[in-house]
């Protein structure tokens, strides 16, 4: 152990929240001890940019090794530039190059070499022939009516072809405790559970400890290749992130899980950066120079997907969200330095979509921190921020955020991620009797279709029926998916980074809150009468008089999105998650709301067949005309009790409506953010954009490189989304006074 | 600028007074210190050509009592470390009454309340309840500014935080001869006022064709950067 460090119960036990409230230093004061880039900075950036741009060139994808499968020790060490990294580590031999990884499914490897022009090869099709993978198992098992809703985009984005991603490793106990000691407390853990009865689950856990401590094996022989012994403890600030690197690394390079977050390393790291230097062996710009490094090898994480699952996120997202600030439980910041070099990293790169930072914003965080963090948002677009106040009291204060807006104690909780239902189209099941608005096929238990203008309680009762009846379907579906993923993709070195008895969540979600919110109003509140087609199905309906919509901070209707989401959340906990996990509920669309919008008909609100939803728990575009803050009331009022897993809103405003000069904006973003979390919100991606300067990056791209622009929780870069996307995110209600 | 008479057929009661606006927009960051929320009332006492709200000329929006008012502005409380609540227009200073108790009430709830009006209404009460005063003066079509020499009078004489506005309209106001009589009056009374100018902007002339009246400045050209840019270097290369 590091001498060093003042002792705690994390010498005698795992426990890396210990050594972090034991060892490190609140940092109250202001952003100007930072340090721009080292020219070997910026020399490596112009690098790594030159082949971004040969990638973006390129279709997408730089490159493929088809011919091996990714794991921990498949590839030769690989470099940038090996004479100008610091923080070393590669997933394959070449940066960019994407390894193929067929666990989760080998269907959406092969697809994907080809559509990038590249075959897998024969020895990998060979050798997977003889295998069962995630998402083989899957099918094996999957019900007809399981693929049938799943077919007709009633549950979507399912992780059943793929890794289901969301688990964050705690990769900071590799640097704190070498690896030889995390084996050392995995093998004696298997050893009392090899004491306990052999029923299934013990038999399960025994053979996932075997594979955990393999795996950690393996580990330390990744990190040799690059000629680096992690087996004890980090001893200085390059080597805690080099070890946590190595960690992360290796778990990208054996699962594709479609969020790969990275956790919260920021003070963590600070605590060695601050005794280096103290020690007087690392310099400020030296200290800027090795978070900088290291973001470059997380803004170079990729993974192998198909052209329809880029579509489906817009661009090609990682998700190495990073947890960055928040409060303690004892009242001290865990904002430290490391916090805003972390963020600085923004400037001294360029902006850019990953890694995910995301600011866990409280009421009490230093000044000088929330004005930092606004000026960056108002630079870079880069930043999401989610409300610790509201999480700190429910997973403490040391957790993090996978993907988007799902939180959990880092190392001790976990998550089974669970997509989403798409409840604008369940109410168009429940207005059609059971059927497919789009097909016309009988999903559901058939019920009575409605004739006439429809009656707001009859309405109501019919949505109910079959919300219990997808429900029980879709937490079974998840059920399933979740047992192959254990069985044939288990997450070995992820799983290896966590307590071996973890709490686990079934994390279910909702897409298209908005949609059925304003339909349910204008039904309650209008008069709405369905029109049918020849096949008798609903194709439209008419709407005479107004009604009161989401995102205008109106009682009558933001009660009914409170009361959907209260509703939803109650029925999925009914049927019993797998492993004892606890359901949770998030509402977030990411940028799929676009496709699920492609995949639903005419709603009862005057949406027309076919037109984008709102992202995450975002009030329709155009709709919310009260003004910005209003917008944000509405949002508030969605319970965090009933979704634990996360309330996604994105939001975009003009900068000359948020102030008149950049002093104004800043601490009117500040202001912004303080009341919208004050009110109990979840949330928040803030765009400070002129839409007149997307429109021309649109005609322009060329013009326009690098504009990072928020969606519903994570940044892409503008130029990777569809044109569908682009002109959706046009179409986002701008928050501008006129 | 013609002059407008209303009349005031209100209903109201002596602890809840009615009043009328057109509309409440919360998330404001440019009317004001901070985050506001702006409560546009109905009703104007004068007809410019280049009025961006042409939809609250006339007082017929939304009848409001001052409790029901609060009760929607009360909401954004948590928003308002530095902000509060705008009053603008229309011109809020032709509902006294009704302005009064809002403001009464608002400060009630610590909410810091700052009005936008036209100048032409002196009415120290009125003054003295707000926390601060942007005035903005209409020079586009009179030389005549010895209404707005009153009204500064008027905030300097009770101390009170005032700001001073001028929509720039390329063509009308933005004349060396202009600026200095503005700047003549502003100096007479504090020469440490400033004057803010604000761009002539046509986004409302889709209100003007929702409302089916003639938008009077249609033809003239929008204020750009440079025009706002110029009248501030005039303004201070004044001697």
């Amino acid at each position: 152990m590091c001498r060093e460090f003042k002792a705690g119960d994390y010498s005698d036990k795992i426990d890396v929240r210990n050594f972090i409230q034991t060892n490190y230093t609140p940092y109250e004061g202001g952003s100007d001890f930072l340090c721009g880039p080292t020219e070997r900075t910026s020399d490596l950036m112009k690098k790594v940019n030159s082949l971004l741009k040969e990638e973006s060139e390129k279709g997408g994808v730089l490159d493929i090794d088809t011919d091996r499968v990714s794991s921990l020790l498949t590839y030769p060490a690989g470099y940038i530039d090996r004479e100008k990294e610091i923080i070393v580590g590669l997933q394959t031999d070449a940066p960019l190059k994407r390894g193929v990884n067929p666990f989760g499914g080998i269907r959406m490897a092969r697809q994907a070499c080809e559509a990038y022009g590249y075959k897998l090869s024969d020895l990998v099709e060979t050798e997977f022939s003889y295998k069962t993978t995630h998402n083989d198992a899957v099918f094996h098992v999957y019900t007809d009516e399981m693929k049938a809703v799943r077919h007709a985009g009633l549950l979507t984005g399912l992780p059943d072809a793929y890794g289901r991603g969301r688990i964050i490793g705690d990769y900071r106990r590799v640097a704190l405790y070498g690896v030889d000691r995390l084996i050392e407390e995995k093998t004696r853990d298997k050893r009392a559970y090899s004491e306990k009865p052999m029923d299934e689950n013990n038999i399960r856990t025994l053979e996932e400890l075997y594979k955990q401590i393999d795996f950690l094996k393996k580990l330390k022989e990744m990190a040799a290749l690059y000629g680096v012994d992690i087996a004890g403890p980090a001893q200085n600030a390059k080597e805690a992130i080099q070890w946590t690197y190595f960690a992360y690394l290796a778990a990208i390079k054996e699962q594709n899980g479609a969020a790969m977050s990275l956790g919260r390393v920021s003070t963590f790291f600070d605590i060695y950066i601050e005794r280096d230097i103290a020690d007087g062996i690392l310099t400020e710009k030296e200290a800027q120079e090795l978070i900088d490094d290291f973001v470059i090898k997380l803004r170079i994480t990729r993974q192998l997907r198909t052209p329809e699952y880029n579509d489906l996120f817009g661009g090609d997202p990682t998700w190495t969200t990073e947890s960055v600030g928040g409060m303690g439980e004892d009242g001290r910041t865990l904002v430290t330095k490391t916090s805003f070099r972390i963020l600085n990293t923004l400037y001294n790169l360029g902006a850019a979509p990953e890694p995910n930072l995301t600011v866990l914003w409280s009421e009490k965080l230093p000044e000088p921190f929330k004005r930092f963090c606004a000026k960056v948002s108002i630079d870079t677009d880069s930043i999401q921020y989610e409300n610790d106040d509201l999480m700190r009291p429910i997973f403490g204060d040391d957790y993090g955020i996978a993907c988007c807006v799902s939180a959990m104690k880092i190392g001790k909780q976990m998550q089974f991620f669970g997509a989403r239902c798409n409840l604008a189209k369940l109410l168009l099941l429940a207005l059609n009797g059971g059927k497919d608005e789009k097909s016309g096929n009988q999903l559901a238990p058939a019920g009575k279709s409605f004739k006439g203008v429809l009656d707001y309680a009859e309405v109501r009762k019919a949505y109910h029926k079959y919300m219990e009846w997808l429900c029980r379907l879709y937490v079974n579906t998840l059920n399933v998916i979740h047992y192959m993923h254990d069985k044939y993709a288990y997450e070995k070195i992820q799983m290896a980074l966590h307590d071996t008895e973890v709490e686990r969540f079934l994390a279910c979600g909702v897409a298209g809150l908005s949609v059925a919110v304003d339909s349910l109003s204008a039904i309650k509140y209008a008069k709405v009468t369905p029109i049918y087609n020849e096949n008798g199905i609903i194709a439209d309906f008419t709407i005479e008089g107004d009604f009161p919509k989401y995102g205008n901070d109106d009682d009558r209707v933001d009660a009914i999105a409170a009361d959907l989401v209260k509703e939803f959340s109650d029925e999925l906990k009914k049927t019993p998650a797998y492993r004892g996990a606890v359901h949770t509920l998030s509402v977030l669309t990411i940028t799929s709301n676009v496709v699920y919008g492609k995949k639903t008909g005419a709603t009862p609100d005057g949406r027309a067949a076919g037109e984008p939803f709102a992202p995450g728990a975002n009030p329709m575009h155009n709709r919310d005309m009260s003004g910005a803050l209003a917008s944000l009331n509405s949002v508030a009022k969605i319970p965090y009790s009933c979704c634990r897993d996360g309330v996604s809103n994105t939001f975009s405003i003009v900068p000359s409506a948020l102030g008149e000069n950049d002093d104004s904006r800043v601490e009117n973003l500040s202001d912004m953010l303080d009341g919208y979390f004050m009110q109990g919100a979840h949330h928040l991606n803030v765009n400070v954009f002129d839409r007149d300067k997307l429109v021309a990056a649109m005609e322009h791209p060329e013009q326009y490189p690098n504009i990072t622009i928020r969606v519903s929780g994570y940044a892409v870069n503008f130029h990777k989304l569809s044109k569908a996307h682009q002109l959706e995110v046009l179409k986002r209600t701008y928050h501008a006074r006129v | 600028m013609q002059e407008f008479e209303y009349n005031n057929g209100a209903q109201s009661s002596e602890d809840d007074c009615l009043g009328y606006i057109d509309s409440v927009y919360c998330g404001s960051g440019v009317d004001g210190t901070g985050l506001r929320c702006v409560v546009f009332f109905s009703g104007c006492n004068l007809r410019c050509p280049f009025c961006h709200n042409p939809e609250t000329l006339y007082k017929k929006g939304e009848a409001v009592t001052v409790s029901a008012l609060v009760r929607r502005i009360v909401r954004y409380k948590p928003y308002f470390r530095r902000g509060g609540v705008t009053l603008s227009g229309g011109e809020p200073f032709l509902q006294k009454q009704f302005l009064l108790k809002l403001v009464d009430s608002l400060h009630g709830q610590n909410i810091n309340v700052c009005v936008e009006t036209n100048g032409q209404i002196v009415d120290a009460e009125m003054i003295a309840a707000c926390d601060g005063i942007i005035c903005d003066v209409k020079n586009q079509e009179t030389d005549d500014l010895s209404a707005y020499e009153k009204f500064f009078k008027e905030c300097c004489r009770q101390g009170k935080s005032l700001q001073i506005t001028n929509v720039l309209v390329p063509g009308k106001n933005d004349s060396i001869e202009k600026l200095q009589s503005l700047r003549r009056i502003v100096l007479r009374r504090d020469p440490s006022l400033k004057v803010k100018f604000l761009p002539f902007r046509k986004l409302c002339e889709e209100k003007y064709e929702r409302l089916k009246i003639p938008f009077p400045y249609a033809c003239c050209r929008e204020a750009e950067d440079k025009d706002i840019e110029k009248a501030v270097r005039l303004w201070e290369d004044f001697k």
